[in-house]
């Protein structure tokens, strides 16, 4: 056995030391890079979501945006709803599978056009007891839709005058009636995602959606002839 | 026999596709102030993911880190520098036995009588002294 204080044990000891100091150092060195392999990781994770995120709300906002004017007839407070819809969904639901950002967001939506006419109630209620109209009479369809291109001025009045008929017998439909039916028609969402976002059954989606369908026939029949 | 039916079916399909057609036609129409504004608010909930995302995960357990410093900081205080109870338990416990008990609301209640008691007892020992 050599003695630690021997030339040898010395010799060995500072060896020892220096294999020690040596495998510290390289123990860091592999710490910082599994740390920069991970924050490098994270932040590519973190671009590809936001880009999938921006590029889901990109195509969907502009129907949400038309769905949002039907059911409160005034634009800027559905580009306020449609807004509210996606930071929202950017807040909480962005880590969850993109495959459910589309029946998350129109709850949402859903949701926040719900609560508008909750509180435009309380409002006309306020308005009435000051003897003030709140009427929404003053809101024109047909100033909000822009001229198309490449139409007659004929062609371009019959399709406005049919689309302020089609909203005025949307938004005369129950509310879970017309959720269901601008979900399914407008937005193209099938039962299932309809279902998550009206926050009801299948069964429940179907017996509105088919109400509904048969609420317009009756209302646009003689108009869409 | 099913003709009707038929026809009916037929009806839906075609409100269905009319009105498709007009609300896409809607869409497509939309002037280029809405989308620079629908544009804008698309920015800012991007934004929002990537405040949230920045915020870092060890700082999500704030809240939950705050609670146990708090938890730590009271067992300190109540431990004392030396290890030892600083608060006795059984006499803060019979405390507030004392203080939830109906009998003390009562007494609080009935003060005056107290009061008097006691000044006729000094001066009882007054008299006696």
């Amino acid at each position: 056995m050599t003695s630690p204080w021997s030339q040898e044990g010395l010799i060995n000891g500072f060896c020892r030391q220096a294999d020690m100091e040596s495998l510290q150092m390289t123990a860091h060195t592999g710490l910082f890079a599994v740390s920069c392999s991970r924050e490098h990781s994270t932040g590519t994770k973190t671009l590809q979501r936001e880009q999938q995120l921006n590029q889901f709300l990109a195509g969907v906002e502009r129907r949400a945006l038309r769905m949002a004017e039907i059911a409160v007839r005034d634009r800027d407070d559905a580009l306020d709803l449609v807004q509210e819809a996606m930071i929202k969904l950017a807040r909480n639901y962005a880590a969850r599978p993109s495959a459910e950002w589309a029946p998350l967001f129109f709850r949402i939506l859903q949701n926040g056009i719900r609560d508008w006419h909750r509180r435009q109630k309380v409002r006309n209620r306020v308005m009435v007891w000051f003897g003030r109209s709140t009427s929404d009479d003053d809101y024109d369809v047909t100033a909000n839709v822009p001229d198309p291109a490449g139409r007659t001025p004929d062609e371009q009045l019959q399709t406005n005058e049919a689309m302020q008929h089609l909203e005025i017998a949307v938004l005369k439909l129950p509310n879970r009636q017309r959720e269901a039916f601008m979900l399914r028609t407008f937005q193209g969402l099938d039962v299932a995602a309809t279902a998550t976002a009206m926050g009801c059954s299948d069964g429940s989606v179907k017996t509105h959606y088919s109400r509904a369908i048969h609420s317009l026939r009756e209302t646009l029949g003689e108009h869409w002839q | 026999m099913n003709e009707p039916t038929d026809t009916k079916q037929k009806d839906d399909d075609q409100i269905i596709e009319k009105a498709k057609a007009l609300f896409d036609d809607s869409v497509d129409s939309l002037d280029a102030a809405t989308l620079s504004r629908l544009n804008q608010g698309r920015h800012r909930a991007l934004a929002e993911l990537q405040r949230a995302s920045s915020v870092g995960p060890w700082l999500r357990w704030l809240p939950a880190t705050g609670i146990a410093a708090a938890a730590l900081l009271a067992v300190m205080v109540m431990r004392g520098p030396d290890g030892v109870d600083t608060i006795e338990g059984p006499a803060t416990a019979s405390d507030f036995e004392m203080l939830l008990e109906e009998d003390s609301l009562d007494m609080l209640e009935e003060l005056e009588f107290y009061y008097w008691l006691e000044a006729s007892d000094l001066e009882a020992n007054g008299n006696v002294g």
